[in-house]
């Protein structure tokens, strides 16, 4: 029995700029920003200052949540980066727990979590410049002493690298995982059902009774709770490393 | 045949993509979601404030209602004090008229019948003047039996009994 695992299936390529492949991921995407943008706009539907229904109290929730996470981790001078992490957490956390309805997730690709961590990583860069300017910029990589130079360059690289491997890592692993249990399991069933006599044993043996409750409990490992933890972490890093660019 | 990527693989259309999808998602976030609720929670913040305002200006007035009620009352006592004693001053004042008028006239009324006793006291003396010089004319006439002419000695008379008069 093979078991094989690949990346996101490519649907088509679209004859634009030399072809523009048209990938799982990009399609998982562009579902939950739809369902994400529809979710706001059905929250926000007859908005009221008194008197608030339940999906006001739950958008204004959501709201002030996420101005406390941003705010409390970065500052009140940093309040325009709420819909950014907002958007990152949501958008995360909402394209790994589409594995759960068998999707292909969007994280579960390099490509998009480490463009993420790419766009975090010019955010941090452009606020260090902000802080201290072009040459204190350039002058923070040679500290505590010249020698240091080539250790912080690959430091400051490894940040984008090191959260875009993280959270893909993370995700990938759950359905890498899932899909070894399943195979096994299917395995183990043929194994124990098969020595039955006869037909029975055939049947019974095909039947991979084993698959059905044990992988729902790792699901809500993986997927469940690793998706949400990841999103976490992934906006926790982001609002940390951008308020300690700014302090230096 | 479907075709599907490697696992762990780097695609630039997929990079540029997400990334885009990630600034897009952020605006929608952003127009849908933090903007229209942003704009009721400051909406809420204002109309707080403005309650808030509200009930602080009340309260001064009440308490300014207050201070003046407590002053009018004050002036009103004030008043009624100021009242009282002028309306026991007046009935004073009165009573001390009506007091002196009804010793006026008793006063009045003493002289008035002192006057009168006095006229008819001078009324009865002339009167009985009179009759005394009647009949001492007659006394006279019969002492002397002759007829005095009474047009003659009647000046006589009346000397006497003015002299008679003066004495008494």
């Amino acid at each position: 029995m093979n078991v094989s695992i690949e990346g996101a299936r490519i649907y088509t390529t679209l004859p634009l700029f030399g072809g523009i492949p048209i990938t799982a991921s990009m399609v998982n995407a562009w579902v939950v920003m739809a369902i994400i943008t529809g979710l706001c706009i059905w929250l926000t539907r007859g908005l009221k200052v008194e008197n608030i229904g339940k999906r006001q109290v739950v958008a204004e929730l959501l709201v002030t949540t996420c101005q406390k996470f941003v705010i409390g981790n970065m500052g009140e001078r940093y309040a325009h980066f709420v819909p950014f992490i907002g958007a990152l957490f949501s958008i995360s956390a909402l394209c790994s727990l589409s594995s759960l309805v068998g999707a292909f997730p969007a994280t579960a690709d390099l490509s998009t979590v480490l463009s993420w961590a790419v766009l975090v990583f010019g955010l941090i860069t452009y606020t260090k410049i902000k802080t201290n300017g072009f040459v204190g910029y350039l002058k923070g990589f040679t500290t505590p002493i010249a020698v240091f130079t080539p250790f912080n360059i690959i430091s400051e690289l490894a940040t984008p690298i090191s959260m875009g491997f993280r959270h893909f890592g993370n995700i990938v692993s759950g359905s890498v995982i899932s899909t070894l249990l399943y195979a096994a399991l299917a395995l183990l069933n043929q194994a124990v059902f098969g020595w039955l006599p006869g037909v029975l044993g055939e049947v019974l043996g095909g039947i991979p009774f084993l698959q059905l409750g044990i992988p729902a409990i790792l699901s809500i490992y993986f997927d469940v709770f690793g998706s949400f933890m990841q999103a976490f972490i992934f906006c926790m890093l982001t609002t940390l490393y951008i308020a300690n660019a700014a302090e230096e | 045949m479907e075709q599907y990527k490697d696992l762990v693989s780097l695609a630039p259309w997929d990079f540029i993509m997400q990334l885009g999808n990630l600034l897009i998602l952020m605006l929608l976030v952003k127009r849908f979601l933090f903007k229209p609720v942003q704009k009721i929670l400051d909406e809420r913040q204002q109309q707080t404030n403005g309650l808030l305002e509200q009930a602080r200006e009340s309260q001064k007035q009440a308490d300014a209602a207050n201070k003046e009620c407590q002053k009018q009352l004050a002036e009103a006592g004030e008043r009624a004090q100021e009242m009282m004693e002028q309306a026991q001053k007046n009935a004073a004042r009165q009573a001390q008229q009506v007091i002196q008028q009804a010793r006026q006239e008793a006063t009045n009324i003493k002289q008035q019948a002192a006057a009168d006793i006095e006229r008819q006291r001078a009324m009865a003396l002339s009167s009985a003047k009179e009759e005394i010089g009647n009949m001492a004319v007659e006394i006279a006439g019969k002492v002397v039996e002759k007829e005095l002419d009474e047009s003659t000695h009647r000046k006589l008379i009346d000397e006497f009994i003015e002299k008679v008069g003066d004495a008494s």
